[in-house]
């Protein structure tokens, strides 16, 4: 799963595979931006089924939160 | 085709779609629809899109307003504007409505939704009557097939304003996609069928022993709503031709004579039933009715006649043949969206757009001195300044997450810009914006550097969804002044190209700031001469 979350994101991000991974910080990418972090959540639960709650989605500042959030690690 | 996708909720995700596979224009955020329109000057104007898609929220819209009378005052305030904002030459497609919002499942009245998404669709409808060039984009109906659960996501809302799913952001991208296709074809003017298998079950050469199916019931019903279909399509203009390997006294018996025969003879235009192979046939229809062959759709259950039409007269449409008879009605329905109603403009059309367009152009002057003034002022817009330090959050998420409004897009983290705060040498400015339809929250930032001779706007952001709305002016404005007070003679201003601050590009310029320095990778430094700043027009009311 944690792989899958991780691709999901860099094809969101349009970013190379491998561009992120369990330490990536949010604000260390240039592409993820507010508007690409909805998609990420969005995506997350229509294409994966993992819901983050509101709060929790709009405060993650990285991969490492994302995925514990999601249950992947 | 450059084309142009403009809401009152974030459409962002469905612009980046599209903007793989189009020239699509990048937008000034949202909610500024009318004032896209409506500014001469606008980015949107200079864009100049051959198409135009309003695909709007009719709960936003509403302002959430549920009561039918003023619900209508809206809605025709909406359109008023809209059809202000109009040009001749770009095709507009409006969103037709689906009304959603928390508080609709609540109202007690079962046909408030109706009434008020009949509001807007009467309205819409009396502007195409106005309009050639406007047309209806059938947004209820991408809605309706996810169905509302799938197709909007409250928590994407909260997060964004961004009101569809990820999956009806994908439906709505390739629905526009299909009308930009089909907006650059020239539309077909014939259908040629088959008969046997085709416009009935069954073969006419055998009915003595064994009727054609088509009926009131069973597989002759669907042949008989083939029909329906195909009838609707002549009535609005679709030539009909046959094109039937059959003896043709059998054929035209049951075109005459059966009692389920829903197109009569007179329906065709033309008929080849003979023996001969069909290319050839078509061919000679095409030279009768002096069309080229482009202007053909070829429709036969038979899929070697299919493939041998295909092979021998490229220019000839030919769709695949459904499986089954339930699938017939359908098919032909998309046959008709496909090669046949295709929007372009007729001469008729055209005719009345030039009588439109000598209309617009006497209200030409009030448009562009005016309107687009009028349309600001009627926003009530309002501007407050805010204490910086107790908005640490929000300063630094507008610093670090605005992309189009952001003059040099350079990034602070919250303790840098916490630290900064206490500096003499950095100045802030915060704003919060409402409008005549609530708060929009604290929208713009401007960083001023103090450091070195003269004053220097390090960062000026604002958020997407109050561009256009001349609140820059207002800002620069009080900056001015304020440097003017303190003994400053000039004020610089920094823009820094980063892909995606585009619509900002002009903006140092248009304010009156002449160019002072060239900086490495396309950036520009601008100076102003305070005392000679331009008086600027903005219609903001200070908080």
């Amino acid at each position: 799963m944690k792989e899958k979350i991780i691709a999901l994101v860099e094809e969101l991000l349009k970013v190379p595979g491998g561009t992120v991974s369990e330490d990536t910080r949010i604000e260390d990418v240039e592409q993820w931006d507010s508007l690409a972090h909805v998609l990420i959540i969005g995506e997350l639960e229509e294409r994966l089924g993992i819901s983050i709650p509101l709060e929790e989605a709009i405060e993650l500042t990285g991969m490492r939160e994302l995925l514990e959030k999601a249950g992947a690690v | 085709m450059k084309i142009a996708l403009l809401s009152n909720v974030n459409m962002n995700p469905v612009i980046r779609l599209l903007g793989e596979e189009a020239e699509v224009y990048q937008g000034e955020g949202y909610g500024n629809e009318l004032g896209a329109l409506l500014n001469p000057a606008s980015s949107y104007h200079a864009f100049d899109p051959e198409i135009t898609f309003l695909v709007m929220d009719l709960m936003e819209l509403l302002g959430h307003e549920l009561d039918a009378s003023e619900a209508g005052k809206r809605v025709e305030a909406w359109f008023s504007d809209f059809e202000g904002g109009l040009g001749t030459d770009c095709i507009y497609y409006v969103s037709d409505a689906w009304l959603w919002g928390p508080e609709l499942s609540v109202v007690q009245d079962p046909m408030r939704r109706r009434i008020l998404e009949g509001a807007w669709l009467q309205r819409l409808r009396y502007c195409m009557g106005n309009h050639a060039n406007v047309r209806v984009f059938p947004y209820a109906e991408l809605i309706g097939r996810l169905g509302e659960e799938r197709a909007f996501s409250l928590k994407m809302w909260y997060m964004g304003r961004i009101l569809l799913s990820r999956e009806a952001q994908k439906l709505l991208h390739e629905s526009i996609m299909e009308y930009v296709l089909r907006e650059s074809e020239t539309p077909r003017k014939v259908l040629l069928l088959d008969l046997d298998n085709t416009l009935w079950g069954g073969l006419a050469g055998e009915n003595d022993h064994e009727p054609v199916k088509l009926s009131e019931e069973h597989t002759g019903l669907a042949y008989k709503n083939l029909q329906r279909v195909i009838l609707q399509m002549q009535r609005q203009g679709v030539l009909l031709g046959i094109v039937s390997k059959n003896n043709e006294a059998d054929a035209e018996r049951i075109l005459a004579s059966h009692p389920h025969m829903t197109l009569s003879p007179e329906c065709f235009a033309a008929r080849r039933i003979n023996w001969k192979p069909k290319h050839e046939n078509i061919r000679e229809l095409a030279r009768e009715l002096n069309l080229g062959l482009d202007s053909f759709v070829f429709f036969d259950d038979n899929p070697a006649e299919r493939s041998l039409v295909r092979e021998t007269l490229p220019q000839v449409a030919v769709p695949e043949f459904p499986d089954k008879p339930e699938d017939l009605a359908p098919a032909m329905a998309e046959i008709y969206r496909r090669y046949f109603a295709k929007p372009v403009l007729t001469e008729e059309d055209l005719g009345k757009t030039a009588q439109y367009a000598a209309i617009a152009k006497r209200r030409e002057f009030k448009r562009e001195a005016g309107s687009f003034e009028e349309y600001l002022q009627g926003l009530q817009i309002t501007l407050e300044r805010v204490e910086p330090g107790e908005h640490l959050d929000r300063l630094t998420q507008l610093v670090n997450k605005t992309n189009q409004f952001n003059l040099t897009a350079l990034r602070y983290t919250r303790s840098e810009l916490k630290r900064m705060l206490e500096e003499e040498t950095y100045r802030f400015y915060l704003y919060r914006s409402g409008d005549r339809f609530g708060d929009n929250g604290i929208v713009a930032a401007l960083i001023l550097s103090l450091e070195r001779g003269t004053p220097r706007v390090e960062e000026f952001v604002m958020s997407c969804r109050v561009m256009g709305r001349w609140i820059e002016r207002a800002v620069l404005d009080e900056v001015e002044r304020d440097m003017k007070a303190a003994g400053y003679e000039r004020l610089r201003g920094i823009y820094l190209p980063t892909g995606r601050n585009m619509p900002v590009e002009g903006l140092y310029k248009e304010l009156g700031y002449a160019v002072a320095e060239e900086l490495p990778d396309g950036g520009i430094a601008y100076e102003l001469e305070i005392a000679k700043a331009p008086e600027r027009v903005y219609y903001v009311e200070r908080g």
